[in-house]
């Protein structure tokens, strides 16, 4: 392994058990957010100076002024498609254009899960990239390959300003007090549903559902009224859990989800677990949802198609969907968009999306290069081009000043709904999100635990099973880890 | 009389129909791939649906060779498995007639070495040759898909048969006439053997263009990749673009539906060898 | 003179080697290399990722994963797989084997459309077969009346009896030449004894013809076992493993925890006990069916 990793990997873990620093900065100049309520300050024994000092040192700062070779080469490995491939060709352009020192390649994996095993090979020998786009339930696994430069270490050895950014964004991305990557793309889930329905139904098009309750009793009358066969079409999404757990202040992971000491164990099988998979089953016991896999859109199709009323998928889907009804193929479908529905009303939301990871080892010029595309990148103007045109949620407040933005968002007002539910509600931990080394593999028991429900299996024994096996999945990586 | 041939006429026609049935079941999926490769996606999922192309579209095809990337697909698979039809011929040439007609020490051992490589499943070697084929470096290059698959011993026992059935006589005679073991082997043995080497390469090439998980493993990018992969790629095609899938999957089998047609008779060998007793 | 044969014997044996030689290399590189490091990497827990180093456990890890669950459950879902596709792949293809053999009319358009199957790969077939069981427009599913929502593929009680389906389907022409092959070597003038004897076509079936197919049956009977516990590309294809694992066969499981969640180490320990199984299975149904193997004199 190169020297420059070494160096890395014993600080990194003396700044594991320091305190946050870089987020009370935040806290104090962002207005409206709140950061570190209701959270669980993790010890904060060691004091913020020395954490700071030793963190900005790993920064190679000024390292591409100083460098021979000009312009730094650097490669991003991304896995965007169509219309955000070529948002993001667009920026890529502008910043080699602005920026003669660096020189960024575009390099296209196609998907999160492509982009990650590639990168995992990479590991074992083989050129690697210099800049990583990786899926935000990633992010553990990615530091626990010791391969990347946090990139906490470079905003303080630069004195940049991370005020702006969205709270939830950062906070989701900084594990046991350190900012590992930068926010990149960022979505939620929303409430998709045909007002047209809603109307047949007797409903009020432009009162969606706020509660899982409330929900059930909508899709009730849309059943029975015969306004669509169903009334909600339930994608099987590991979000469900995740979010609704959030949502009504619930842990899905102990150790304060991951952030203040790795998890062992899956927390989200108490109450709420427990109410959330009851109200599944029933939805799919008494026929008001039905279930669709969990890749693809078929969800999004059922409601096209007058199936179902509603649905729940990713505020990214906004795109493709204005796309889809534009073509006039669904006529008299009218759609609505929503915050999602809750266990309680404005539970805050789990950011979704993915960030930028800077990967050490390359050199110091490139390490510094690659940190300023990816900050570049994250900055007001460069999101509300973005978000203007690929339909994700701005990371940073001060995007929404931008014009670009605010025509898109006063042409289409769905896109910003997504935006204001992540900025709405508290920054508790819950609402970070959990930090798991193997989520994928946990994600995987959700899916099968939900197809389960579906099948009519009981919610109680359900949840058990489902906690044994995340629990089991957890373990496994823990000692492979280790 | 007339009872006992009109039982016979009910029996062949319930013979056919049991026929006609069973033709039916094999080839109505092949039937409705070709028929739906023509159609255009919305005469697709038009219902009921359509059984016959009424007005044939080409579109499929067109899409499935340039942005299905079929036709690179289709050159490596070809290349693939010619590569590994020789050398499997090869190979097991040299080492049949070496157990056949050689004598070597410990050459029963090591041909029953050659044989255990029979009971040795894929799944218990796959995880360390990708391992091997890495280090060497050769993911995503032909050596990948190629150099693990030259020798056979299927081959090797198949062409050790066939050189054990050349006659005494004739190797006597070879020698006498000052023939050397190479001279044998290339002029008289490999020609007698026509028909095993004929048969094992059907049967390689077959093998060879059908492998699946293994170059799975080995290739990520187009540029190798071969059909069988491409079709897994061309599966997750959207429900918008289903001819090009099913043209893809016609594309896909022709070739080897070309083999059948032209080298029955050597298929029909290559599969039974060894099975069936004479 | 005798160092000119012994000169000549050693030309000879020189020779043996360097043909088998190259062979000899690529079977020690590719399948007896791997095979110990298979067994030897099963003593080890892998890293998630390159880079960190492999951690003895001893058998530990044999035992936690033959042990566990998953194992169980991955080898039942193999078991019925087989049970679902041998019998009646060989049923079906001897069947129409039988069929095709008689001298009517037209016979030969029969034979052809009967061994068809054999220009399909299983990744052909598959593809075929997941695009037709499409819950939105499959033909298949229209027929079956199960049009939205969740095909059969996604059916926890269906999708392993129609991955066999397309199995036996896709291996019907295979099977069908075969038994066909096997057919052409039963001698007529013992079936015309038979018949001259007075008996019937059944009694001639079971009597002559099924005990002379006896050693095909048992080849074929074997490798639709073995093939079954190599099956790989339809489940990859059709339903990855799912619905909750209810298509997992163990090479499936062997697959994703190797090459998907890079666990090295416990999908050695999968590699090793499907060797053992399919050397096992070979042997029984060598001994046992040998036993009841007619061979003609």
């Amino acid at each position: 392994m190169p020297a420059t990793v070494s160096r890395i990997r014993p600080r990194t873990r003396r700044i594991a058990v320091a305190a946050i620093p870089f987020l009370l900065l935040a806290a104090c100049s962002s207005g409206g957010s709140k950061v570190g309520s209701g959270t669980t300050s993790p010890g904060g024994a060691t004091s913020p100076t020395t954490a700071t000092a030793s963190l900005a040192g790993q920064c190679p700062n000024g390292a591409v002024a100083q460098s021979s070779q000009q312009p730094i080469q650097i490669t991003l490995w991304h896995s965007m498609t169509q219309a955000n491939l070529k948002t993001l060709v667009t920026l890529t352009d502008q910043f080699n254009a602005s920026h003669p020192d660096i020189h960024v390649n575009l390099v296209n994996q196609t998907s999160y899960i492509d982009t990650l095993t590639k990168y995992k090979a990479t590991l074992g020998g083989g050129a690697r990239p210099d800049l990583v786009q990786i899926q935000d339930v990633d992010q553990q696994l990615m530091i626990d390959t010791k391969s990347v430069l946090p990139v906490q270490a470079c905003f303080e050895a630069k004195h940049l300003d991370t005020s702006d950014f969205v709270p939830r964004a950062i906070s989701y991305y900084t594990v046991r007090g350190v900012d590992y990557s930068i926010p990149f793309a960022m979505s939620n889930p929303v409430l998709y549903y045909n007002k047209a329905a809603f109307q047949k139904a007797g409903l009020d098009p432009n009162k969606p559902p706020k509660t899982l309750d409330e929900l059930r009793q909508d899709a009730q009358q849309i059943v029975s009224s015969g306004a669509d066969k169903y009334g909600i079409a339930l994608k099987n999404d590991p979000w469900h859990l995740e979010e609704w757990s959030a949502m009504a202040g619930a842990l899905y992971a102990n150790n304060g989800n991951g952030r203040d000491k790795r998890a062992t164990a899956v927390e989200f099988g108490g109450a709420t677990g427990q109410q959330i998979y009851s109200w599944i089953s029933g939805m799919a016991r008494d026929k008001l949802a039905e279930s669709t896999t969990s890749n693809g859109f078929d969800n999004l199709f059922a409601v096209a198609n007058k199936v179902a009323a509603m649905t729940i998928d990713t505020s990214a889907a906004l795109g493709t969907i204005f796309d889809v009804l534009g073509s006039g193929q669904y006529k008299d479908i009218q759609l609505g968009v929503a915050p999602l529905p809750g266990p309680v009303a404005g539970g805050p939301t789990i950011q979704a999306g993915s960030s930028l990871f800077v990967i050490s080892g390359t050199s110091p010029a490139r390490e510094e290069a690659a940190f300023t595309f990816a900050e570049w990148l994250s900055e007001g103007p460069q999101q509300a081009v973005w978000s203007a045109g690929t339909g994700y949620v701005p990371v940073r407040t001060s995007a929404t000043t931008q014009p670009v933005l605010q025509q898109a968002w006063t042409a289409r007002p769905q896109l910003r709904i997504a935006y204001d539910q992540i900025l709405s509600g508290a920054n508790t931990q819950a609402a970070q999100g959990p930090v798991i080394g193997d989520m994928e593999g946990v994600r995987t028991a959700v899916e099968n635990a939900e197809t389960s429900l579906f099948q009519g299996a009981d919610p109680t024994s359900t949840m058990q099973k489902l906690v044994s096996s995340a629990n089991s999945v957890i373990s496994d990586y823990e000692s492979r880890v280790s | 009389m007339p009872a006992r041939k009109r039982r016979a006429t009910a029996v062949r026609a319930v013979h056919y129909g049991v026929l006609v049935l069973l033709a039916a079941v094999v080839l109505f999926p092949i039937y409705i791939t070709v028929v739906n490769s023509l159609l255009t996606p919305e005469a697709i999922g038009h219902r009921p649906p359509s059984l016959f192309p009424t007005h044939p579209h080409g579109s499929g095809y067109v899409s499935a060779f340039r942005s299905g990337h079929l036709a690179i697909y289709l050159r490596n698979s070809i290349l693939v498995a010619v590569a590994i039809t020789v050398g499997q011929l090869v190979t097991s040439v040299l080492a049949g007639y070496a157990f056949a007609l050689l004598r070597f020490p410990f050459r029963n051992a090591l041909f029953v070495v050659f044989l255990a490589t029979l009971m040795v499943p894929y799944e218990a070697t796959i995880i360390t040759n990708t391992h091997t084929v890495t280090n060497f470096g050769w993911i995503n290059k032909y050596p990948a898909l190629i150099v693990p698959f030259l020798a056979t011993g299927l081959g090797t026992f198949l062409l050790r048969q066939a050189f054990l059935g050349v006659p005494r006589e004739l190797h006597d005679a070879a020698r006498l006439d000052g023939y050397g073991h190479w001279r044998f082997l290339t002029r008289v043995a490999v020609p007698l053997a026509r028909p095993a080497v004929a048969a094992l390469a059907v049967f390689s090439f077959l093998g060879a263009w059908n492998q699946y998980l293994w170059p799975l493993l080995v290739t990520n990018t187009d540029r190798v990749r071969t059909v069988q992969i491409g079709l897994r790629q061309l599966e997750g095609t959207s429900i918008q673009q289903i001819n090009v899938t099913f043209a893809g999957t016609v594309i896909a089998a022709f070739p080897i539906f070309l083999l059948l047609v032209l080298f029955q008779k050597q298929l029909v060998r290559g599969l039974t060898a060894g099975a069936v007793k004479g | 003179m005798s160092r000119t044969t012994a000169q000549s014997r050693r030309r000879e044996a020189a020779l043996g080697y360097a043909f088998i030689a190259p062979a000899l290399l690529l079977f020690g590189v590719f399948v007896f290399y791997p095979m110990v490091k298979t067994v030897q990497l099963g003593f080890f827990r892998v890293p998630p990722f390159p880079g960190l180093p492999n951690k003895p456990v001893g058998f530990r890890q044999y035992r936690q994963v033959l042990g566990s669950h998953d194992f169980r459950d991955s080898l039942k879902v193999t078991v019925l797989f087989g049970l679902y596709t041998v019998p009646a792949g060989i049923i079906l293809g001897t069947g129409m084997a039988l069929l095709a053999h008689q001298k009517l009319r037209g016979i030969g358009v029969f034979r052809t459309i009967f061994s068809s199957t054999v220009a399909t790969s299983v990744a052909v077939a598959s593809v075929i077969f997941f695009t037709l069981l499409n819950p939105q427009v499959g033909l298949l599913s229209y027929w079956l009346g199960k049009v939205g929502g969740n095909g059969i593929l996604q059916d926890p009680t269906w999708a392993l009896p129609a991955v066999a389906a397309v199995t036996v389907w896709q291996n019907l022409g295979f099977t069908f030449i075969l038994m066909s092959a096997a057919l052409q070597s039963v001698p007529d003038e013992l079936l015309e004894a038979a018949r001259v004897d007075g008996a019937s076509a059944w009694r001639r079936l079971r009597s002559v013809t099924l005990p002379l197919l006896s050693p095909t049956l048992l080849f074929a009977t074997v490798i639709g076992g073995i093939a079954a516990f190599q099956a790989f590309g339809q489940i990859d294809l059709l339903t990855q493993g799912g619905p909750i694992n209810h298509t997992r066969v163990l090479t499936y499981y062997l697959y994703q925890e190797a090459f998907l969640r890079n666990n090295d180490g416990v999908a050695s320990v999968l590699a090793v006990a499907l060797f053992v199984i399919t050397l096992v299975l070979t042997l029984v149904q060598l001994r046992l069916l040998e036993r009841r193997v007619f061979y003609a004199r």
